[in-house]
């Protein structure tokens, strides 16, 4: 005869109202467990979004460029030794691909109509191989020449000029000289931006492009720098950041996370989502279960008034009570567990195809992933919950005069 | 040189207990004092009302005198804390009660090792005990069994094996034959008096039945809250 075994015993005898009790606890485990699962899906689709939609693991640049956000003139703070920082970097073990961009802003033109657009020179076939952004033209194809004199319109830039694939335009920006430079590229696709402020804006052309337009000289904004361990990306920036002031170079790292703000708004949000869930559960649960435990003390009145008489302290009786609640939750909990495992297995092989989160091009499949620390918190949290509702009761059952509670009928 | 004769076992001093029920202060217990020696068979009788659960109630460490004061040979226990008199309870008193509070989960033979439970005895040796207790009530083949399978009378006994689990010095037994038929409860009033005569435990009951009335060896009667009279 234990505590345990007691306390038992009286939630099988109550079977209904444990059921009840078990059944609240099991429900708010399983929607913090499912919650948490989707919304690590959910992080993670938006966090390969980011990367694979052009940020890449690691960006590399003149410590000016982070800090000012490329200055005022062209280049103003471009990395003139980009080329041997990329020789440097294409060595590391660490290191799965080193892209070269060039960001530069400037006037597109078809001869009638002008608008301003923010433009990209980039490697076509390299990126091709690592992001998204080839995946996103939605008319026409992806360029596929380093030094091909073509772009790829953002489709809310390519409507605003009316032009599409086939038509040439003509670029004006203004050279790392200070001069209007033009250059004139065919359009070889159009591309759907996930964020229509980007859509509204975007170019992207080759490298070989670009340097004639703005007259780089092979200077360039930044590296873009793609890792094979995306877990390891702070250690291997932080070792790379250490190896290349070593061997002189002033360049900065900045590792996506530090540089993708949407990325961490959207995740502060959905947290703040989930802990508000979590509030709701717990009372919820709170509310449900202390109103079992009140009755089940109400119950019980003559037996709580027999142990006290029988020489049982009244925080022994207080222990009973929060030990019968407790075992709820772990019952609870266990059910709960196994049920949001099975039912995890059955959504993920559903098939249900979830529209784009925020930031994400395409529909993802749905996928509720087994978030250890969801599990974990989850049990905490119903725990402390059932503990707490338990607690009140439990008091109420310790504190009762014996007299009182022998004489209820 | 003169001899102090030894104090009783327990004695209450000009006990006295009021209840308020809503507005109204109703009087249970008026300045009641009563000593019962080590060993004795007390009987208190006396209408409803007259206050004989109340008197068992305070001797028995259930409940706190409003004015007066209960001793346990000699020393008084007005100071103790509740921690204190659940202790004392535990391991000095037996209590039988009407309805035999018995624990429903609890099968016969752990209700009778719940206050030796209580108490830490190991498990071994309070199973054994508590089959010998069930023995001696005539219960030996109901350990097993659920106190809502067993007879009222079957539950009596296994409260009164419960009531002696830890070596009470007194019993405590409130209308004990009172939920019983007559038969059964005669059987129940020759246990209680075999295991006084056996086990020298005292034993004080509050009872209406005059057949225990008839074999105590002392009648203390109750009206309106006052002692009249005891009968040797």
């Amino acid at each position: 005869m234990t505590l345990g075994a007691i306390a038992l015993r009286n939630v099988a005898r109550n079977r209904r109202r444990s059921l009840l009790s078990g059944g609240v606890v099991m429900f708010g485990f399983v929607a913090l467990t499912l919650a948490g699962g989707f919304m690590s899906q959910s992080f993670e689709a938006l966090r390969e979004g980011t990367i694979r939609g052009g940020t890449g693991h690691l960006q590399l640049a003149d410590p000016g460029w982070f800090r000012e956000g490329g200055g005022v003139e062209t280049l103003e703070h471009g990395l003139a030794d980009a080329h041997r920082v990329a020789s440097r970097l294409s060595v590391e073990p660490a290191v799965a691909q080193v892209l070269r961009r060039i960001d530069f802003y400037g006037l597109l033109t078809d001869g009638e109509r002008t608008v301003p657009f923010a433009g990209h020179g980039l490697d076509p076939a390299a990126e091709a191989r690592t992001m998204d952004l080839p995946g996103l033209v939605i008319a026409g194809r992806w360029m596929v020449d380093r030094d091909a004199h073509e772009a790829v319109l953002g489709s809310g830039l390519a409507a605003a000029l009316g032009v599409g694939p086939g038509d040439v335009v003509t670029l004006l920006a203004v050279t790392t000289d200070g001069v209007l430079n033009a250059v004139d590229v065919e359009i070889a696709g159009v591309a759907r931006l996930p964020v229509r402020e980007l859509d509204d804006r975007y170019l992207a052309t080759s490298l070989g492009a670009a340097d004639r337009l703005l007259e780089a000289r092979g200077e360039v904004s930044k590296l873009v720098v793609t890792l094979h361990d995306a877990s390891r990306v702070e250690q291997t920036g932080e070792r790379l950041r250490l190896a290349l002031a070593r061997e002189g170079f002033v360049v900065e790292v900045r590792s996506w996370e530090e540089l993708a703000v949407f990325y961490r708004q959207v995740r502060q949000l959905y947290l703040g989502m989930f802990g508000f869930l979590g509030l709701v559960l717990a009372a919820i649960v709170l509310l449900a279960t202390a109103n079992s435990m009140l009755m089940t003390v109400a119950e019980r009145t003559r037996e709580i008034g027999t142990l006290r008489a029988l020489g049982t302290r009244s925080r022994r009786v207080a222990r009973l009570f929060l030990a019968e609640g407790l075992l709820l939750g772990v019952l609870g909990c266990l059910a709960g567990a196994s049920f949001s495992l099975a039912l995890s297995w059955v959504l993920n092989r559903s098939g249900i195809m979830l529209p784009p989160p925020p930031g994400v091009a395409h529909p993802i499949p749905l996928h509720i992933d087994l978030v250890l620390t969801a599990y974990v918190g989850g049990a905490a949290t119903m725990l402390v919950t059932v503990l707490v509702a338990s607690w009140l009761p439990a008091r109420r059952a310790a504190r009762r005069s014996i007299v009182e509670a022998l004489a209820h009928v | 040189m003169p001899t102090h004769p030894a104090p009783p076992l327990l004695e209450g001093r000009g006990l006295t207990k009021t209840y308020r029920l809503g507005a109204v202060d109703v009087p249970a217990l008026r300045s009641v004092s009563v000593a019962i020696p080590g060993g004795d068979f007390v009987v208190l009788e006396g209408p409803s009302g007259s206050g004989k659960t109340t008197l068992l109630n305070l001797l028995g460490l259930l409940d706190r005198p409003d004015q007066g004061s209960v001793s346990w040979e000699g020393e008084p226990l007005d100071g103790l804390s509740e921690d204190e008199r659940s202790d004392l309870r535990r391991d000095r008193f037996g209590f039988v009660f009407q309805s035999y509070n018995l624990i429903p989960v609890l099968s016969a033979a752990e209700n009778v090792e719940l206050p030796m439970f209580l108490r830490g005895m190991a498990a071994a040796p309070r199973r054994s005990r508590a089959r010998d207790l069930l023995a001696a009530v005539g219960l030996e083949d109901k350990g097993r069994v659920r106190p809502d399978l067993l007879s009222g009378g079957q539950r009596q006994r296994v409260a009164i094996a419960r009531a002696l689990a830890n070596e009470a010095r007194i019993l405590v037994a409130d209308e004990p034959t009172a939920s019983l038929d007559s038969v059964t409860a005669g059987e129940i009033l020759d246990l209680l008096l075999q295991l006084h005569t056996e086990r020298g435990v005292a034993c004080i009951v509050a009872t209406h039945d005059s057949r225990i009335r008839a074999r105590a060896q002392r009648v203390l009667a109750l009206r309106d809250g006052r002692l009249e009279d005891a009968v040797a």
